[in-house]
């Protein structure tokens, strides 16, 4: 099989002076890794994908709990970057105006007001009751469960489910 | 953003550090800080500095997007203090924004170290690439010239026009001037208006048998009541008198009836006419307005339909029309109609008794109010109603385009399954739709009934205990207030038929209102007898015009040569050669047919000079010989054998039974692969075009057929510039030069012989496919 999983042992990962990570991999040092998940919606710790500084995958990491805390942290802040997608935890708002829908919400990442296009595939679920929203930009936002919002709330969400 | 804008307090901190408003050249706003909170963030660009400065936020406050973000910005800074970094813009080098999943970061070189300088949501990626592409000016050349049109190139005030001038909200998309928010329903209707009035003679006929027929009705509770009870049954001289019958009674009763009877036949006439009309109205409206949505579908540029769902157009296109038109005709004259009757009706019944009919009427306000509440809930609803729907188009759409995949996978089970999903969802939508509605229908019959109850038992005890009203005018009261019923329940439900109908009108217009991004200039310039002679320059594309695919492309393809395009999938080089045919337009540089830009040219003749063989090849119903006159419907039969035989097609064709008849797409004969490629060939031998595009065009047939098919292709390339695309590389056996394509750029240029000599990518490339063909060869041994 290759799988190209790579061995937690030989690997040490540093934060560089310019912000990012570099790698030593039993030996041989990557100034720069980036890291890249697998599954992004449904498995956003496993499964890590270290690229190198020209996008060419160097190895998988099946599960970033294997790996010693500070260097878990070390990928989780770029992870946390590279993904970054605010969860909507409130609804204030949602108008849908001529093919647009105006949302005014509240997310973990603070109070947002966006537009979203209502022709397209602005509103995708990622399971039943999991939805991305992607504004008029491409900037993404989620609700991470439809039904842990208010019955108020998820009448406001009629529209896209 | 310039200079000017920047808070206050983050120009106290750039005069600290000795940055002089007149030494910046650049400024970008960014909002992401590295540890993925949102910030109010600078990056300030002088010749020498490069200033990075994060606000630490004081309250996050309410962040605002494309599409909602105003024009004048918010005053008030929610920056409680900045943090600095001043880099030296010498020591940085090697700039590049890094798209992520959502998000960009501006990354560099320092000391051979890789740096991340800011990092921003994609409402800023504009500003970020433009204040990359400045330093990459300055590092090319210290002293490069940055005009202000390159530092103010993305001020919004002077883009003032982008702005909605009523609530200043930025329009979501800048080409099409509509502010969604502003766009009232109004307008909508009154649009809508304009496709029933195109047909005004009709229209006023409407009109006439709604009046008759208003009239009529509200003469019958008078001629079967008052009348008859009262005057004639009730012999009532000084009523009879007036009409010259006193004391014959017989007489006035046969008059009576004969009128009575005249007033149902008008009816039933004016019923018959209007159905009649009404028809024709609404059949008409309905065809016009397909019409306009398709054809505006039509004009549109391909990127349009990439952004949508084909189940969902095709509701639009096909549903919608249905619904529009529904409130205009059994809603929107009614409303007159209906208002005027309730009002002659109710001047009659106060006239007949005035305490009666405030009884009657006690209840009306109430109605109103609770349809006017009840109307937002309704316009939801039924937008949910046509996602449900286009939903399960679009399941039914990629399911039958799919059949083959799914029986060879035997997911036909699943697909079931997965079909029920959508479908339950539109029943469910449906459902709530009926309930909602029965909810209203149950309301307003009841209000009807208690005051039609009130009424009766108002009018008896009146009639019993103190005879102030007579029997006639009782049942002619009553009457009236059945009559009123329907007007009153029409009301309760026009109010639900206008929802839906504005709510469809509007899906309609918005593809009618849709701009194509490729349009075609006034006064585009003719090309009548092209060399073909095609020349890029500095081109650079991409779908999203942040994200380029094409990156720095220069061509020069003379007159009547072949180039062919190699390179691996994903590298751009069916874009390229979509942008020559104009199916896109170039986002900088351009593209030139014989030293005019495309973009100069009229769309009839670059399609007539351009022709394209690809890999799908698009077959419509029709027979064999249409099909190869597509380009030109009057082509002679001749012709379309000449290029059937040229295109290697005659043989099997005239194999068919039917010959040149055959009907084949859709639902006709099925063809193979080969069999499609050669009759598109075909089509573009016709077509006769001066340039030639050939992607792909055998990639997905055998070898003896390709060899079939090639030979053809060298008729066909013949006398015109061709470009070819392909993956096997001896199908370019024949080109004069070959360009490699890897990510965007032009990687290899030259004679197949120098390409090999060079090593690289290319030599790569047909090293491995000499290797698989030998495999190939030894298997087939």
């Amino acid at each position: 099989m290759n799988d190209n999983i790579l061995n937690i042992k030989d690997t040490k990962f540093e934060k560089t002076a310019g912000g990012f990570v570099s790698m030593d991999l039993a030996g041989t040092f990557y100034k720069r890794v980036k890291p890249i998940r697998l599954f992004p919606f449904t498995d956003p710790s496993k499964y890590i994908a270290i690229h190198d500084e020209k996008d060419v995958e160097i190895g998988v990491i099946e599960d970033l709990a294997q790996l010693p805390k500070e260097a878990a942290a070390l990928l989780q802040e770029q992870l946390e970057l590279y993904y970054f997608t605010p969860v909507i935890s409130k609804i204030i708002n949602i108008k849908d105006e001529y093919g647009y829908a105006y949302f005014h919400v509240v997310t973990n990442r603070g109070e947002c007001k966006f537009a979203i296009n209502m022709g397209g595939n602005a509103v995708s679920k990622l399971s039943d009751n999991r939805l991305l929203i992607t504004d008029l930009d491409g900037n993404r936002f989620e609700i991470a469960d439809v039904l842990a919002l208010s019955v108020k709330e998820q009448r406001k969400l009629d529209l896209f489910l | 953003m310039n200079f000017q804008e920047l808070p206050v307090k983050a120009k106290e901190i750039l005069e600290q550090n000795k940055i002089a408003a007149n030494d910046v050249v650049a400024v970008c706003p960014f909002d992401l800080t590295f540890e993925g909170t949102y910030t109010d963030g600078y990056m300030v660009l002088t010749r020498q500095k490069l200033a990075v400065i994060t606000g630490n936020l004081e309250e996050l406050g309410v962040r605002l997007f494309k599409g909602v973000t105003k024009a004048q910005k918010d005053a008030v800074s929610r920056v409680a203090s900045f943090e600095v970094n001043i880099y030296d813009r010498k020591a940085l080098s090697g700039f590049k924004v890094e798209h992520m999943v959502a998000t960009n970061r501006l990354c560099a070189e320092k000391d051979d170290e890789p740096i991340g300088l800011a990092a921003c949501t994609n409402l800023y990626l504009e500003d970020i690439n433009h204040i990359r592409d400045i330093l990459k000016l300055l590092d090319k050349d210290e002293n490069a010239e940055i005009t202000v049109q390159d530092t103010d190139k993305k001020n919004d005030k002077e883009d003032e026009e982008l702005y909605c001038p009523h609530c200043h909200n930025k329009y979501p998309d800048p080409k099409r001037k509509i502010c969604p928010k502003c766009m009232n329903k109004k307008s909508i209707f009154l649009r809508t208006i304009g496709y029933f009035t195109r047909n005004k003679f009709v229209i006023l006929g409407l009109f006439l048998c709604y009046m008759l027929a208003a009239v009529l009705n509200i003469a019958w509770p008078y001629l079967s009541g008052t009348m008859l009870y009262d005057n004639v049954l009730g012999k009532n001289e000084e009523a009879l008198a007036k009409f010259g019958l006193d004391n014959r009674y017989v007489v006035a009763l046969i008059v009576l009836v004969i009128v009575m009877l005249g007033t149902k036949l008008l009816q039933l006439v004016t019923s018959i006419a209007q159905g009649t009309l009404t028809a024709r109205l609404v059949t008409k409206t309905v065809r016009d307005m397909k019409k306009d949505v398709f054809s505006a579908l039509e004009t549109l540029s391909l990127n349009f339909y990439t952004s949508k769902q084909t189940g969902s157009l095709m509701t639009r296109v096909l549903r919608d029309a249905d619904r529009v038109t529904g409130f205009f005709i059994d809603g929107f004259p009614y409303i007159f109609i209906n208002a005027f009757t309730i009002l002659a009706t109710f001047t009659i019944m106060f006239m007949l008794n005035w305490m009666m009919s405030l009884v009657a009427v006690v209840l009306v306000p109430l109605l109103v109010v609770i349809s006017i509440k009840l109307k937002p809930a309704l316009w939801s609803l039924y937008g949910r109603r046509h996602r449900a729907e286009s939903a399960v188009n679009s399941r039914v759409n990629d399911n039958l385009t799919g059949a083959r995949v799914v029986r060879a996978f035997g997911q036909q089970g699943q697909e079931i399954d997965r079909f029920e999903g959508p479908n339950d969802n539109l029943r469910e939508a449906e459902v709530r739709i009926v309930r909602y509605n029965n909810k209203f229908t149950l309301l307003y019959e009841m209000v009807q009934e208690i005051s039609s109850i009130w009424v009766w038992a108002l009018g008896v005890f009146l009639l019993l205990n103190w005879h102030s009203i007579s029997l006639g005018v009782l049942i002619t009261f009553v009457g009236y207030i059945g009559q009123l019923n329907g007007p009153m329940r029409f009301f309760s439900w026009v109010f639900r038929m206008w929802s839906d109908s504005i709510n469809a009108a509007q899906r309609m217009f918005e593809i009618m209102d849709a701009v194509p991004e490729v349009v075609e200039k006034d006064n585009p310039i003719a090309l009548e007898n092209p060399r073909g002679e095609i020349v890029i320059k500095n081109m650079t594309f991409g779908y999203d015009p942040n994200h380029p695919v094409l990156k720095d492309i220069n061509l020069h393809v003379k007159p009547g040569e072949m180039l062919g395009i190699v390179g691996h999938s994903g590298a751009g080089k069916t874009t390229l050669v979509n942008l020559l045919s104009r199916l896109y337009d170039v986002n900088t540089g351009s593209i030139e047919v014989d030293g005019i830009d495309v973009r100069d040219l009229s769309f009839k003749d670059l399609r007539r000079n351009i022709a394209m063989v690809s890999q799908d090849t698009y077959i419509f119903m029709g027979s064999v010989a249409d099909n190869i006159a597509y380009a030109d419907e009057s082509v002679s039969r001749a012709k379309i054998i000449e290029a059937a035989r040229l295109a290697g097609a005659h043989d099997f064709i005239s194999k068919m039974p039917d010959g040149y008849d055959t009907i084949i797409g859709a639902s006709g004969k099925s063809l193979s692969g080969g069999e499609r490629q050669r009759i598109s060939i075909a089509r573009a031998i016709i077509a006769n075009p001066k340039i030639l595009i050939l992607d792909e065009a055998t990639a997905s047939v055998d070898t003896k057929t390709e060899k079939a098919i090639q030979a053809a292709l060298n008729v066909l390339v013949q006398g015109r510039t061709t470009l070819s695309i392909a993956h096997r590389l001896s199908t370019l056996r024949d080109a004069n030069h070959l360009i490699v394509i890897e990510k965007g750029r032009i990687e290899e240029e030259g004679t197949r012989q120098e390409l090999e000599e060079l090593g690289g990518i290319y030599h790569k490339l047909a090293e491995l496919q000499t290797k698989s063909l030998a495999l190939k060869a030894i298997e087939e041994d």
